[in-house]
């Protein structure tokens, strides 16, 4: 595994000179495909505004930060970190949940897919529906995809906890990244599993999001189990020492 | 109200940081759903055709996404563009004592040259022209489920089922001028059947559709009469096909001992060249080029020798080549307003100008991209 990374280099430019140096110590061979950094190595920094900005409105502050930073090693940004408007980090978080094998472009493209469809069923529902209904049909698919998954939040969770040589599911509470995690995986289980062998996954994933969003369909169903589960094994909330 | 005028006004208005509520309806839309009377002052504006008509004209022919976009919306709106001007004042100028003129519309992926056929179709639709419209050449040469030897002629073959939807959706538009044109040969099917000389095109095409297994003779014997027809005058004929590269390109399809077959042995490819030769007067063949659906071609490939090939481009050879380019500034404005008018961009960055600069970068302005970024926002 380690001698596939390492190669004999031929003469790299003076860039990534300076990372080999402070990357790996054996002389004459290089590594690839590692992004193990040195502590040197400093953040990018990903904002428009921040390098758009002209050299008279500056702060002394900002322009001598400008020029330390114009010195000092920086990381490489990674390919998912854009300045883009549009971008959105719950919907690039489940899209990477989603990606089977590291396809990148078929996750991204069935979440684009699954975005267009539930605004075509929204946008269908909204014509045939009267006036006085059409105030209550959403028709923005991030605001249903944002309210669907923090609709599937559990609000406590169940831990396997090993006490006199028996594991007991003990009820715990969960911090907010566990919560969104548990919501993804719980929501792309359902539409891996529980369909049919020839529908689509934007068409299933539509589906429960819809159903999600009006509090309903089977991810919400799972949810109310775990709280159940939860209040049922009430007695054992001592086991946990945390 | 001239259209030109207020879009100037409402630019400086913009300029001004005024939002123009009403001015936005100038720039994307106008009233003139008539394609003969659409001129310069329409252009990059967006007019609407009647959902009824969209039925009768247009069975099939529209792309997937435009129908798609069609059943969202509740109305189809087409954008009026230079090249399609360009091509209806051809059409409005075409002396039908001479040969039929060929023009070709070629352009990159996704630049709109089904719409700019399509909104030609339209014209000739509500002008009453004979409208022979092949959707897509290329679903003619690939992914053949039956496949039988012709019972016209032993080296070629058959296709029954392609043949006989083509044949209902021709009905479907064609339907006035079925009964009023007559035959002009008496046509023998079989031991039982046959369609006596003078009987109207309707029986054969009924003969067609309802005998499958002769449904691409049918569709040979429509051709020829009509280029037969219109050379006497009888109606303005257009034909339209699209993908037309497909008819001098390689087929997927193989015989029985599993060797190709060119596409010249298949009939309705047989037939449809001969159509589209320039042997006939009284009407116009406007083709498409297609590298979405060929076979073999490079994704990047659009001029017109790269796809016909050599034997094609030589079959083809005086024909009117009308370049499709991508939407000038103007043009992307407009659609960008279409869509803010049907709330398609339910983004809440999208309507601001960095969104509008973000979608004119990322599709390059191309129609094609644009409506694909924009039904995922």
């Amino acid at each position: 595994m380690a001698a596939s990374a390492l190669r004999v280099a031929p003469q790299w430019s003076g860039l990534v000179l300076s990372i080999r140096r402070a990357v790996c110590r054996l002389p004459g061979l290089t590594q690839v495909r590692c992004v193990r950094y040195a502590p040197e190595f400093k953040d990018p920094l990903i904002d428009k505004n921040y390098y758009q900005k002209p050299v008279t409105e500056l702060t002394e502050e900002e322009k001598y930060h400008q020029e330390v930073r114009t010195t000092q090693l920086i990381k490489a940004a990674p390919s998912t970190h854009t300045s883009s408007v549009f971008a959105d980090p719950v919907i690039s978080k489940f899209t990477n949940m989603m990606m089977k094998g590291g396809n990148k472009v078929l996750a991204r493209s069935l979440m684009a897919q699954t975005l267009e469809t539930l605004k075509r069923k929204q946008f269908e529902k909204y014509h045939a529906a009267s006036v006085e209904e059409q105030a209550n049909i959403e028709r923005n698919p991030y605001k249903i995809f944002h309210q669907a998954l923090k609709n599937c939040e559990p609000v406590i969770g169940l831990e396997s906890i090993l006490k006199g040589g028996h594991f007991y599911q003990v009820p715990v509470p969960l911090v907010d990244r566990r919560r969104r995690f548990l919501a993804m995986k719980w929501m792309i289980t359902e539409c891996r599993e529980n369909k049919h062998r020839r529908t689509l996954m934007p068409e299933k994933l539509s589906h429960e999001l819809l159903e999600a969003f009006h509090n309903r369909g089977p991810v919400i169903k799972r949810k109310h189990n775990m709280h159940k589960m939860a209040e049922a094994n009430r007695a054992l909330a001592h086991y946990r020492w945390w | 109200l001239d259209p030109g005028c207020s879009f100037h006004v409402s630019s400086q208005a913009s300029q001004k940081n005024q939002v123009p509520v009403e001015h936005p309806r100038a720039i994307s839309r106008t009233s003139e759903s008539d394609p003969a009377k659409h001129g310069e002052q329409h252009e990059g504006q967006h007019y609407s055709i009647p959902l009824q008509d969209l039925k009768m004209v247009f069975p099939h022919g529209l792309p997937p996404r435009f129908v798609m976009q069609v059943k969202t919306f509740g109305e189809a709106c087409l954008m009026i563009r230079k090249p399609a001007l360009e091509l209806l004042h051809y059409l409005k100028n075409t002396n039908f004592a001479h040969p039929a003129v060929r023009y070709l519309l070629y352009g990159e992926k996704g630049t709109g040259k089904t719409l700019t056929l399509c909104h030609a179709i339209h014209f000739c639709a509500k002008h009453d022209w004979m409208i022979l419209h092949i959707p897509d050449a290329h679903l003619w040469v690939k992914n053949c489920q039956e496949l039988l030897p012709s019972t016209y002629n032993k080296q070629r073959f058959d296709q029954p089922l392609e043949a006989s939807t083509w044949l209902k959706n021709f009905r479907t538009t064609n339907e006035r001028f079925l009964s009023k044109i007559k035959v002009q040969e008496k046509y023998v099917w079989n031991k039982r059947e046959s369609t006596e000389k003078g009987s109207p095109l309707g029986e054969v095409i009924e003969q067609g559709i309802t005998r499958v297994r002769n449904a691409t003779d049918a569709v040979g014997i429509v051709l020829k009469e009509l280029k037969r027809q219109s050379s006497m005058g009888m109606f303005h004929l257009l034909v339209a096909v699209d993908g037309v590269n497909a008819l001098w390109g390689r087929t997927t399809l193989k015989r029985e001992d599993k060797s190709l077959i060119a596409p010249e042995e298949l009939a309705l490819v047989h037939n449809l060249r001969k159509m589209v030769k320039n042997d006939w007067h009284g009407g116009a063949v406007v083709l498409t080029l297609s590298q979405t659906g060929s076979l073999f071609k490079p994704r990047t490939a659009y001029l017109p020798h790269e796809l016909l090939g050599k034997e094609g481009f030589d079959d083809l050879d005086p024909f009117l080549p009308i370049l499709i380019s991508n939407y000038n500034p103007k043009e992307f404005e407009s659609s960008f307003q279409y869509y803010l008018e049907n709330s398609w961009l339910q983004h809440e960055k999208a309507p601001t100008e960095e969104g509008k600069k973000e979608l004119l970068f990322l599709s390059n302005s191309n129609p094609g991209q644009l409506e694909r970024l924009c039904a995922c926002l």
